[in-house]
């Protein structure tokens, strides 16, 4: 009996870990986190995506910012990046320090993503493409607190994954694992349960009479080939981003990915 | 009306068969004969089918009560052991038997013991105290012995791909394929009682066949025997598919070695060679169980338990909830040593 019940509270930790935790903010202190110079968020909005974004920094020590300009000096977006980096020398750890931006060129509808060290290390250009592609949509529909809200919780998912492996891998999906599982538990369980009435334990060899049965005659006529043959595909992944990383004029060096909307 | 029964010659007493020495014993004084050497009583009488007949216990006198089928049980009053012998004669004779090696007591104990083994049976059934009969039956079967002449022509391919620049090459190399096989099955058995189930009974085998013995009545004392219900002709549709499905895995075996194989022709001509009445020792539990009888059964040479055993809900959330947890936390730990978080 108890064992069983160790059994079940088991099982619901279990299905527990596989959803993710909802966060309960603790800290009172609040960075600002969203820089909304071209006013793209209302005031409730805002207050609500800054406290994610503090909230999600913390956990990966390092700051998601997001920077919105309308671009009067028509500056490229990601040299406004770089810019925004070495003069408000942001950084959850120090200043200039480990970093995640997201920057939005209204004028020239451009958006840029940047990682600076632990940004870097960990949301390197593939995962900041892979963003990228997620965002991309509903920026270009105008849903900019959607985009700015899939922007922090996949920079905070993607980086509790090490470098180098795909965080995109169903491997890695809690729902994918729960429902494996269930599977596995099913099909054993299911399986006890159908044999627990006895198997048929005889098979074509328990009555056969081997002395006077077998094969008396063979025959294997080669007929004819015929051969097909494919071309391989070249796995070109064409990328909506790119644009790559680069040095900020600080001499910080960032990973990166472009997009337009 | 011939009504065998085994009066002790020491006292008097009903003997029984003794399935620990396979020998007719005598529970009263001890003594036992061997049933090889003893003179079998049976007789040839005939009888026609529906003619209607009484017994009478040769000991008490008291008419036994019995069903149409049984050819051998004890006298409800006085419970000597009986054999009616006009039931086991002429076309009912059968022609081998296996006694029982598995005693009483011991068909109680490997019944309870399958019964503390059963994973999802109820606790309440675990114990198997509730055992409501259990009953020594030799269950009628015909062994089939069925010879079969077998040509098959198929198509086979063997598939090699390699690549070669920037092509995958498949290859495919094309056979015609024959066979001539020879396959002859014996003693397959097919149950001829018409009030066993019939899957219960096929998952009982094998029996073992070495200890067939020559038919005597005194096998059958202090058991209940039923003679058979469905000739071996009834029968024969019934073995022609049990060994189908060993013709077409010996088949497939057969033409192994290729990648895909489909059958242009197939022939298979099948003869039935003889076919033999034999009685097999199955012990038959009755358990109550939640208001409701479960039936099993034993195969009376190896121990062999069969029949559905109630399944508990609980015990299934168990085992369920428990593999399904250990296989997530499986799969939890391979995520984090891939380079995945917990979460």
């Amino acid at each position: 009996m108890k064992k069983r019940n160790i059994l079940a509270i088991l099982f619901f930790i279990a299905v527990y870990l596989a959803v993710p935790m909802e966060m309960s903010l603790a800290s009172a202190e609040l960075k600002t986190l969203i820089y909304d110079e071209a006013g793209l968020l209302n005031k409730e909005e805002y207050n609500e995506l800054n406290v994610m974004a503090n909230e999600y920094s913390a956990k990966r020590e390092t700051d998601i910012i997001i920077l919105t300009s309308t671009n009067d000096d028509n500056i490229d977006v990601m040299k406004m990046t770089e810019d925004f980096y070495d003069e408000k020398a942001p950084g959850y750890d120090k200043p200039n320090g480990n970093t995640v931006i997201l920057t939005m060129d209204m004028r020239n509808r451009d958006f840029y993503l940047a990682g600076f060290y632990k940004g870097k290390e960990y949301l390197d250009e593939g995962r900041l493409n892979k963003i990228n592609d997620k965002i991309t949509p509903d920026l270009a529909n105008g849903d900019y607190r959607l985009a700015f809200q899939k922007y922090i919780q996949t920079a905070y998912k993607y980086m509790g994954f090490r470098p180098g492996v795909n965080p995109d891998n169903i491997l890695f999906n809690g729902w994918f694992q729960l429902a494996v599982s269930l599977g596995i538990g099913g099909i054993i369980v299911g399986t006890m349960a159908y044999r627990s009435g006895g198997r048929v334990t005889v098979n074509r060899q328990t009555y056969e009479d081997a002395s006077t049965s077998g094969i008396l005659e063979r025959q294997d006529t080669y007929m004819r080939t015929t051969t097909t043959k494919r071309k391989i595909e070249k796995n070109n992944s064409g990328g909506s981003g790119g644009g790559g990383g680069g040095t900020t004029g600080g001499g910080h060096s960032h990973s990166g990915s472009r997009g337009s909307f | 009306m011939q009504v065998i029964d085994y009066k002790c010659p020491n006292c008097g007493s009903s003997m029984v068969f003794d399935s620990e020495t396979g020998m007719l014993s005598c529970h009263s004084c001890g003594r036992k004969d061997d049933i090889e050497q003893f003179p079998d009583p049976l007789r040839e009488n005939v009888f026609s089918e529906d003619e209607v007949v009484e017994y009478h216990c040769n000991s008490c006198g008291a008419i036994i009560m019995t069903e149409s089928e049984t050819s051998a049980t004890v006298c409800s009053f006085c419970g000597a052991a009986v054999v009616l012998g006009d039931r086991l004669t002429g076309t009912l004779a059968p022609a081998k038997v296996i006694p029982f090696s598995i005693s009483k007591e011991k068909a109680m104990d490997a019944f309870q013991k399958w019964c503390r083994n059963g994973r999802l049976t109820p606790n309440g059934f675990m114990t198997a105290d509730r055992i409501k009969g259990i009953t020594g039956l030799y269950v009628p079967f015909w062994l089939f012995e069925l010879h079969n002449k077998i040509e098959v022509h198929g198509l086979g391919t063997k598939v090699r791909t390699y690549r070669r620049g920037d092509y995958q090459y498949t290859e495919t190399q094309h056979f015609d394929v024959y066979r001539k096989i020879d396959l002859n099955y014996v003693q397959v058995p097919i149950d001829a009682a018409e009030k066993m189930n019939d899957e219960l009974m096929d998952k009982l085998e094998p029996f073992p066949y070495d200890q067939l013995k020559s038919f005597k009545t005194a096998y059958l004392a202090g058991y209940i025997a039923e003679k058979y219900s469905y000739n071996d002709e009834e029968l024969y549709p019934r073995a022609k598919e049990k060994v189908s499905a060993y013709i077409n895995s010996s088949i497939q075996s057969a033409m192994s070695g290729y990648s895909t194989m489909s059958y242009t022709n197939k022939q298979i001509d099948t003869r039935l060679q003889h076919a033999d009445y034999v009685l097999l020792p199955v012990w038959v539990v009755h358990y109550d169980y939640n208001k409701s009888e479960h039936t099993f059964a034993m195969n009376g040479q190896t121990g062999k338990v069969v029949g559905k055993p109630p399944i508990s809900m609980a015990k299934v959330s168990a085992w369920f909830a428990s593999i399904t947890g250990a296989s997530f936390i499986s799969l939890k730990l391979i995520a984090l040593m891939m380079g995945g978080g917990l979460w």
